[in-house]
């Protein structure tokens, strides 16, 4: 098998921007957030400041073979979720490896990272780190179910279960977006989107305040570093997905920023306004309006 | 050759001899009598033999010189042979067995003894309607003597209560007689063929006829036979069942041609109803005799159809009725003669007999052989009734039968799995003198050469049954040896098996694959099994049974073979599960529900061949329209075997109390023979609808419902085998769900996932055994941090969790992505979405279950655990490496399986360019996505270790925890009741509808069973008062309720 190297690099480049991206993307929206709370709140290149600290930090340890590989597995799952996806319409380049797979590969890719991180802070032992990651997985189980119908329902509609295809049957104006075409299916695919990103009214994952932070209580120094990587590197991809499914996809960089971020601004919106549910609150939650929506939309095909 | 009439001579020179003797000389004439029933037996014997090669023709032996109708004729042909053969024998046998009794018991009792077998052999051979009146009279009061030789106040009763029942009798058949007699001037059977053509001679054949039936015990005019049964010595009891009922059953066979061909089928219905009926009420029955005394009545009833309809049953009559017959007099005769040798009722005291191996065996042989499974006679008898039934229309007819069954299966095993959990320290050990022995051996062993002349005769397969079970005998016979030996000699065993068979299957996919299954499966399962010590006595020949049953379910040359199979591996397996230390009810849960699945299937079976005539039912074609009650059957009998929900409850007890290291063989191997039988029907018979909807549809939903409801219950187990229990239900909900979608892609996941769910559950439960082995407790809440003392064990669930969970890039993977395509063109978007979100639940108790056990904090007492043992290692990394293999390779396995799906199954095939597959939906390239998938991990990694390269490792408790350092593992290791969240919101979904269900069938029936035994009030009076109801109702429902 020869490999693309042109290609590779193209992809490197992309999670590269990507990584800045989401990033600055992160500090933009705690700024945003902190205004809104009437605070100045940290600087938007803060994140990088503590990523930077983070690798540096000298002292560290470990719980564990498992405990060492968990960061490893979240950040692959995310870069996982980034690899697989296409980025621009109509450019081999950046298609990145979406050739191995269609959308049920990236949406099965979501779990590698999450079961490898629940079992890494599993071996951590810590107490938060379990109810956190039954909770997560608890509330992840509900979620699915609308974001899932909402998928076939555009698989079904174009016949595809490919990404590029689904991004090509949208293009012509944004009466072909998919959102405009099965809004059932986009607003379904977007509540669940809520309970993806884990925003509040959906955060009792790390739930602030409560089990702090949750599945990474004992993750510092590099650990940590691979997790914030992945945060900003796993939201944007997330957003690119949701961009790619509902919002007619990209044809160029800007278009891509500017929709993702639109897309990524929503969760946050909704969690700015919404204080947290209980994990009893937010696992039927989703089964209620979100899958009648979901069963809608189905059917609207 | 010796005249028949020295039978009845010797008897009666005996019985003056006998009066003779003194009471010092009692030995002597024990021996006298021994002698004597010998030389019976040598006559009878010598006549049956020389018959049977020809060297004799039957014969009449006329009495005071005259031909008959001016005198009694004794005739003797091959049925004569056999019964009197039959009597006398026994009669032998029952003097060795009663030595020590009739030693101490005075003469008279020797007497009656002799007149009670001359009795039956003149009842037998006499032709002579008067003769026989006289000799049936002589054996009820010999009978009446046999009853009081326990004189306690039971038995005394109970012979009385005999005598008015048997005067009650004889004087409707008397009347019947003088009825007969003047309507035909003689007595003789043989010339009263016209006698119901004579006004008024129909009157005559129904006194004299259901005086007989009454005699032979029909339910429910039964009470005195009752009474009799449990308070009669057990080998006079025995007498009754095994030589008695024959008898008169074979007078109701003489009678039949001068009963009006209008009659035959309704007294085979009451006959049907003994059945039936007396198993019911027999399920609520807790007292040994009395137990006996109801399946011996049942068995009688079963009897009466087939000698009643011997005209329907044609050719096959002999076949049936030998069947029935040879069972249960060797059976039946057995089991009391084993009870007299427990001397108790109480089913506890009878886990004396596993002392004693031998006698032990015996009694699970009679008590599987009444119940009819194989590879015993009734079995092939109960196959061909129905077979017979089925082709004559008679559904309520089988219907009856099968519900039967299902009880006697219930009572039977229910006393087989108390007697192998009885406590021992209740048990008072027992004499077993070798005159008690020799009679229960003979018999055992009388009835396993019956069995093999049954199987013999019915000229099966020789590699793919004969082997099979000449195997399974071996290992009956080698129990002796120590278990590790076995172990080894059976995977030898089947190793060369497999070789032998290889050449045979090479080429047919189908078969290759679930032999595959079945054998690899069974030599992987087994290898654990060296760390057993001792001689592991009862394992191996079971083992062996269930495995070499399931390989006979793949090639089987027909209906009946693969049925046999079907239940060899459902009667090995529920000894395997029986082993387990609390397994006394789970198994019995499996062998209900076992039996239930079976006798679906026969009916099935029945159906199949009305409908379509003598086919292999895998061999079909597609060709069975109309066939949906027939699908419908057969899928209910698979989803059974597949723990469909609803039909689940024996699931989780069966696997999680089978012995740990059986368990993966009863479960990750054997779920897939409903897996072969769903896969066949679903490919063999076409689409189906029942009452105009479509089977498949409902499967669907049936399978979406099973998947969530298997996983949802998964969630919440905290005892480690039950979770992988459940978490089988849902796997086969998914795979249920697969195959109704009735699409190429849909069976390609359902063979796909039925070779994956094998590989990745067994690997689960042989690790789960592993770490059990060594932690010694199933709940997982008492492990937590085995990571650090069992790696291996953890890497195996890894691996088997992300297979189960279908993450990307292993192979399970290809499981979800096929599926979705499937659903997508199939169109079943809300199912489809249900089996994916119980795919999601299932990461929960996945999660529980390896987080669990082997993360988290170590327990205090486990600091010092060992790796699970390397022969339970072994077989694990074997299928870790096949799953590594397929995930990188999946086409190495899909393309095969892609073969076995017929042409004319509808949809889309899976394409294949190269490492891509392809649907017109979707693509998926799993080579790719592994590389890409290695390459970035190890970068990540490799960052990781460069960046942390000084990292330290800490000590258990060293963690961030609110300015307190815990100590103790109990209360930080979050796992018991993990996911209450979860429940609190959707808990409800679990309501445990499918055993509410079940336990009230089960309550009801036994309620109802107890309400009707009290029917049987004790009461002579009452008895006599049952048996003219009896008789008048069968004269209302023979006349119609006119005058004859």
């Amino acid at each position: 098998m020869s490999i693309d190297w042109i290609k590779l690099l193209f992809t490197l480049l992309g999670l590269f921007i990507v990584l800045n991206y989401g990033l600055l993307q992160y500090g933009m929206i705690r700024r945003i957030t902190a205004r809104i709370g009437k605070r100045i709140g940290m600087p938007v290149y803060q994140p990088y400041i503590d990523l930077i600290k983070n690798y540096s930090m000298r002292s560290q340890i470990t719980h564990g073979v498992m405990f060492y590989l968990g960061p490893v597995f979240r950040l692959a799952g995310g870069v996982g979720i980034f690899m697989f996806m296409p980025l621009i319409y109509g450019s081999y380049y950046w298609s990145n490896y979406s050739f191995s797979g269609d959308v049920i590969l990236i949406m099965y890719f979501m779990f590698f990272g999450m079961l490898g991180m629940a079992l890494g802070a599993s071996e951590g032992g810590h107490p938060y780190s379990f109810i956190g990651i039954s909770r997560g997985l608890s509330q992840f189980t509900t979620v699915e179910v609308p974001f899932t119908l909402a998928v076939i329902a555009v698989a079904v509609q174009h016949h595809s279960f490919s990404l590029t295809e689904i991004v090509a049957g949208q293009q012509g104006g944004i009466m072909h977006w998919n959102i405009m075409t099965n809004p059932f299916a986009g607003i379904a695919a977007m509540l669940a989107f809520l309970g993806m990103m884990m925003a509040s009214p959906f955060n009792v994952v790390q739930a602030p305040q409560e089990i702090p932070i949750g599945p990474p209580t004992e993750y510092h120094g590099t650990y940590l570093g691979l997790l914030q990587t992945n945060r900003a590197i796993l939201y944007v991809s997330e957003s690119i997905l949701m961009v790619n499914l509902f919002f007619g996809g990209a044809t160029n960089w800007i278009e891509l920023i500017v929709k993702s971020f639109l897309v990524f601004f929503w969760p946050v919106f909704v969690g700015l306004v919404f204080p947290r549910f209980r994990i009893d609150q937010s696992i039927p939650w989703f089964l209620k309006l979100p899958l009648i929506l979901g069963i809608i939309g189905i059917f609207m095909v | 050759m010796v005249s028949p009439v020295h039978i009845v001579s010797i008897g009666l020179i005996t019985a003056f001899l006998l009066g003779l003797g003194k009471k010092s000389q009692q030995s002597i004439l024990v021996l006298v009598l021994l002698i004597a029933t010998a030389a019976m037996t040598m006559i009878s014997g010598s006549w049956l033999i020389g018959i049977m090669t020809g060297s004799v023709q039957p014969t009449d032996v006329f009495t005071a010189g005259f031909k008959p109708p001016f005198a009694i004729n004794l005739r003797m042909t091959m049925d004569e042979a056999v019964l009197t053969t039959m009597v006398n024998l026994f009669g032998f046998l029952t003097v060795i067995y009663l030595f020590d009794v009739l030693k101490n018991a005075g003469k008279h009792l020797l007497s009656i003894i002799v007149v009670f077998l001359i009795g039956l052999n003149v009842i037998v051979m006499t032709r002579d309607l008067f003769n026989l009146f006289v000799f049936l009279e002589i054996t009820s009061i010999a009978t009446a003597g046999l009853m009081i030789m326990i004189q306690d106040s039971k038995s005394i009763s109970a012979g009385f209560k005999f005598l008015i029942a048997s005067s009650v009798i004889s004087g409707i058949l008397l009347i019947g007689i003088i009825f007969a007699y003047s309507y035909i001037g003689n007595l003789n059977i043989d010339f009263m063929s016209n006698l119901s053509l004579i006004k008024g001679g129909s009157v005559a054949v129904f006194l004299v006829l259901s005086a007989i039936i009454l005699e032979s015990k029909q339910f429910p005019a039964n009470g005195w036979a009752l009474d009799m049964y449990e308070s009669a010595h057990p080998a006079i009891g025995s007498a009754l069942s095994a030589v008695s009922a024959p008898a008169v059953l074979f007078v109701i066979y003489k009678l039949m041609p001068i009963v009006p061909e209008s009659w035959h089928s309704l007294i085979g219905l009451f006959g049907l109803i003994t059945f039936t009926f007396s198993n019911f009420l027999a399920t609520r029955q807790g007292n040994i005799r009395r137990m006996l005394g109801y399946s011996s009545i049942a068995q009688g009833g079963l009897m009466l159809t087939v000698v009643s309809m011997s005209t329907f049953f044609g050719n096959s009559f002999w076949f049936i009725i030998l069947g029935f017959l040879l069972t249960n007099f060797f059976a039946k005769a057995g089991l009391f003669w084993l009870n007299g040798m427990v001397n108790s009722d109480d089913q506890n005291k009878w886990g004396v007999l596993r002392k004693r191996p031998v006698l032990f065996f015996l009694f699970g042989a009679f008590v599987v052989a009444i119940a009819g499974l194989p590879p015993f006679p009734t079995f092939f008898a109960k196959w061909e009734m129905i077979m017979q039934l089925a082709n004559g229309n008679g559904w309520g007819w089988i219907v009856l039968i099968l519900l039967g069954s299902i009880f006697e299966i219930s009572f039977l095993f229910k006393w087989f799995g108390r007697v192998f959990h009885a406590e021992e320290e209740k048990i008072n050990d027992i004499r077993t003198p070798w005159f008690k022995q020799v009679p229960v051996l003979l018999f055992g062993a009388a009835l396993l050469a019956t069995s093999y002349y049954f199987v013999e005769y019915l000229n099966f397969d020789v590699l793919f049954v004969m082997l099979p079970l000449l195997i399974v005998t071996v290992f009956f016979a080698i129990d002796f040896l120590p278990a590790f030996v076995k172990n080894l000699l059976l995977i030898a065993s089947l190793t060369i098996y497999g070789y032998l068979i290889y050449p045979e299957i090479d080429g047919n996919v189908m078969q290759l694959v679930f032999m595959g299954v079945f054998l690899v499966g069974g030599i992987l399962t087994l290898i654990p099994g060296f760390t057993q010590k001792g001689t592991r006595a009862g394992f191996y020949p079971f083992a062996a049974m269930t495995i070499f049953g399931l390989i006979m379910l793949v090639n089987p040359a027909d209906n009946l073979t693969f049925f046999m199979g079907w239940e060899q591996m459902a009667l090995g397996s529920y000894i395997l599960i029986l082993r387990g230390k609390k397994a006394e009810r789970p198994a019995q849960q499996y062998m209900l529900f076992s039996a239930g699945g079976a006798y679906l299937m026969l009916a099935a079976f029945g159906l199949l061949l009305h409908f379509a005539g003598d086919t292999f039912f895998g061999h079909l074609n597609g060709m069975l329209p109309g066939g949906g009650v027939v699908f419908v059957l057969f899928a209910l009998a698979f989803m059974l075997k597949a723990a469909a929900i609803g039909l689940h409850i024996w699931l989780p007890g069966a696997y999680s109390e089978a012995e740990d290291d059986a368990t993966p063989l009863v479960s990750g191997v054997l779920i897939n023979s409903g897996v072969l039988g769903l896969f066949w029907i679903a490919t063999a018979f076409g689409p189906q609808q029942l009452f105009g909807y479509d089977i498949y549809q409902i499967m669907g939903w049936v399978g979406a419902i099973t998947a969530i409801g298997g996983n949802m219950l998964a969630i919440y187990e905290e005892d480690m085998k039950r979770l992988i229990a459940y978490s089988s239900v849902g796997a086969m909900g998914y795979i249920i769900f697969a195959l109704s979608m009735n699409s190429k892609l849909g069976l390609l996941i359902a063979l796909y996932y039925m070779v994956l769910h094998f590989i990745y559950k067994t690997m689960l439960f042989m690790s789960a055994a592993g770490v059990i082995y060594r932690t010694k407790t199933r709940n997982m809440y008492e492990m937590g941090g085995l990571i650090k003392s069992m790696p291996w064990s953890f890497i195996v669930v890894l691996i088997g969790i992300i297979t189960l969970a279908g993450m990307p890039p292993l192979a399970g993977f290809a499981g979800k992505w096929m599926f979705y395509n499937a659903v997508v063109m199939k169109g079943w978007y809300l199912q489809g979405t249900m089996v994916f979100f119980s795919g999601i639940v299932a990461f929960l108790y996945l999660y529980k279950l390896i987080a669990s056990v082997f993360l988290g904090q170590l327990k205090d007492n486990h600091r010092k655990l060992k790796e699970a043992p390397f022969v339970y290692l072994l077989p694990q990394f074997i299928f870790v490496i096949a799953i590594m293999v397929l995930s990188v390779f999946p086409q190495v396995l899909l393309e095969p399986l892609a073969t076995i799906i017929p042409d004319r199954i509808p949809g889309e095939a899976l394409h294949w360019d190269g490492k891509l597959a392809m649907t017109s939906f979707g693509y998926w390239n799993a080579f790719s996505v592994m590389s890409v998938v290695i390459v970035m991990f190890a970068v990540i990694f490799g960052w990781l270790v460069y960046h942390s390269r000084k990292a330290q490792k800490v000590k258990q408790f060293n963690i961030v925890f609110a300015a307190e350092r815990p100590f103790r593992p109990e209360t930080t290791h979050v796992s018991y009741n993990m996911f209450a969240g979860y429940k609190k919101a959707l808990g409800w979904l679990m309501t445990p509808l499918a055993t509410r269900f079940w336990t009230g069938v089960s309550d009801w029936s036994m309620a109802i069973a107890d309400k009707m035994r009290s029917w049987y009030t004790g009461n002579g009076q009452t008895y006599a008062m049952h048996l003219l109801l009896y008789a008048f109702v069968l004269y209302l429902l023979i006349s119609g309720g006119k005058i004859l």
